[in-house]
């Protein structure tokens, strides 16, 4: 009897409780959706492994779970070496704490977005990036929105209105910042509603838009109303342009430098040409790629039952999908607006590519626009 | 009324008001260095090579638009780090 009762501790079920079941059940739901529905795979399918290995339960020595510990006085694990945090919790918690707690990673992966970004229809159109401004507000309601529900305190209530902004790396840098605790629900819902943009952008066009405003052509109207300057060098202007936009932003927004500088240097690499195309193909593919499987791992990782079963995941999961759904309408509304006052017609549907998730949102447009 | 509140007024006047003075910035930037290349670089030496080279695909031309051979000769060029030569471009029938 003793032996089997020594084989019975040696493995896992003793530690299976209903909870695990049901984070088993989402990890097997968000697999789903990127291996069979495609929904961002290379995300979704990192996250919800990681989110499985980290509720296999009794993986470590001590008995506990890979899973992500979240930082307080009692366990110190802010004032332990990096080897410690490995020896004593394991794998994901020293990939955590070394690449996502220092953010890292975040800054990394802008870079190989920078390297992949084309800023060339911007700038011939540069009065477009104003919308973009308006398709933040769905961030302030949403802050808003979670203070009034008294379930989140301030740093909770921005890291979870973050998420209105559509972009993973920036949601997952500042809920680091801000609410680190909340990392595996708000990296989640963002990217599970990014993945979602093809079904949230519809249902918002139709509640805001008339067929009207959708048959607005805007090449015809480019020709009705031509610009009054082109662009004669667009090679070099697309190389200046990140360089001083750097500047600009290093002096006024310093905090913001660490996303978007990086960002900026993976665009300056891509934009330079065939001398540094070996660096802007390794920032934009297997760095990349790296830090997007470490990303996808510590953020499951952080999806331990305890973490998800609390009423501030549900919150974050409903407010999650209204900041995205006001952002979109609030791109929308703006161009509206504009076009009350302007004889040159813009399409309200460029005001729902105020989103950053790219390049998903400009596609979901334009199929819009044009069905066929 | 509560101070969270507050705070989250204060932040959204703040945030909206970076968000568009940095776009203000980024379309002025834009603009100035448009201005700036338009007059001190008028010239694309690289849209110029792709040129020479589309002039140079005397058989496909008749084939293909200029702006398809502009676009194959560019796809060519960053796939191959300006190093590829498109000699000629063939249909292929499915």
């Amino acid at each position: 009897m003793t032996i089997f009762d020594n084989l019975f501790k040696m493995t896992g079920f003793g530690a299976i409780t209903p909870c695990t079941v049901v984070m088993w059940f989402i990890g097997f739901i968000l697999l789903y959706l990127g291996i069979k529905k495609k929904y961002e795979p290379l995300l979704l399918v990192p996250i919800a492994f990681g989110l499985l290995l980290v509720n296999f339960p009794g993986v470590l020595p001590s008995g506990e779970s890979m899973g992500v510990v979240t930082a307080t006085d009692e366990n110190g694990i802010m004032h332990k070496t990096l080897i410690e945090i490995a020896k004593e919790h394991g794998i994901l918690n020293f990939l955590y704490y070394s690449l996502i707690k220092t953010g890292f990673l975040p800054p990394i992966i802008f870079m190989g977005v920078g390297a992949m970004t084309d800023f060339g229809p911007m700038l011939r159109n540069l009065r477009l990036a104003f919308f973009g401004a308006a398709a933040q507000i769905g961030i302030f309601t949403m802050i808003f929105a979670a203070l009034f529900s008294g379930l989140f305190d301030m740093n909770e209530a921005s890291a979870l209105g973050i998420i209105g902004g559509a972009d993973g790396p920036t949601a997952i840098y500042t809920t680091i910042i801000l609410a680190d605790h909340l990392l595996g629900p708000i990296a989640i819902a963002a990217y599970s509603y990014m993945a979602l943009v093809p079904v949230v952008i519809p249902m918002v066009v139709k509640l805001l838009m008339s067929k009207k405003e959708l048959k607005i052509n805007m090449r015809e109207m480019d020709k009705k109303y031509p610009k009054k300057r082109e662009i004669k060098n667009i090679h070099t202007v697309k190389i200046l342009f990140p360089i001083i936009l750097a500047l600009i932003i290093a002096i006024l927004v310093p905090s913001a430098l660490p996303l978007v500088g990086m960002l900026l240097f993976g665009n300056l690499l891509k934009e330079i040409g065939e001398s540094t195309s070996r660096l802007s193909t390794t920032a934009s593919g297997p760095l990349m790629n790296i830090a997007t499987i470490f990303l996808g791992l510590c953020v499951g990782a952080t999806m331990t039952a305890e973490a998800f079963f609390d009423l501030k995941t549900i919150g974050i999961i409903v407010g999650g999908f209204f900041a995205f759904a006001i952002s979109i309408a609030g791109g929308i509304i703006s161009v509206k607006v504009y076009n009350l006052f302007a004889e040159k017609k813009i399409n309200p549907l460029i005001g729902a590519t105020g989103l950053s998730a790219v390049p998903m949102a400009s596609r979901v447009a334009n199929e819009i626009a044009f069905p066929e | 009324m509560d101070p969270n509140i507050s705070t989250a007024l204060e932040l959204l006047a703040i945030g909206m008001l970076t968000v568009f003075t940095i776009l203000t910035f980024v379309v002025l930037i834009g603009n100035g260095i448009i201005i700036f290349v338009n007059k001190a670089f008028p010239e694309d030496k690289r849209a110029k090579k792709i040129l020479h080279k589309v002039l140079h695909l005397e058989n496909a031309k008749e084939k293909f638009s200029n702006k398809k051979l502009a676009a194959i000769v560019s796809a060519v060029d960053i796939f191959t780090g300006g190093k590829g030569k498109v000699v000629e471009i063939k249909k292929i029938k499915k």
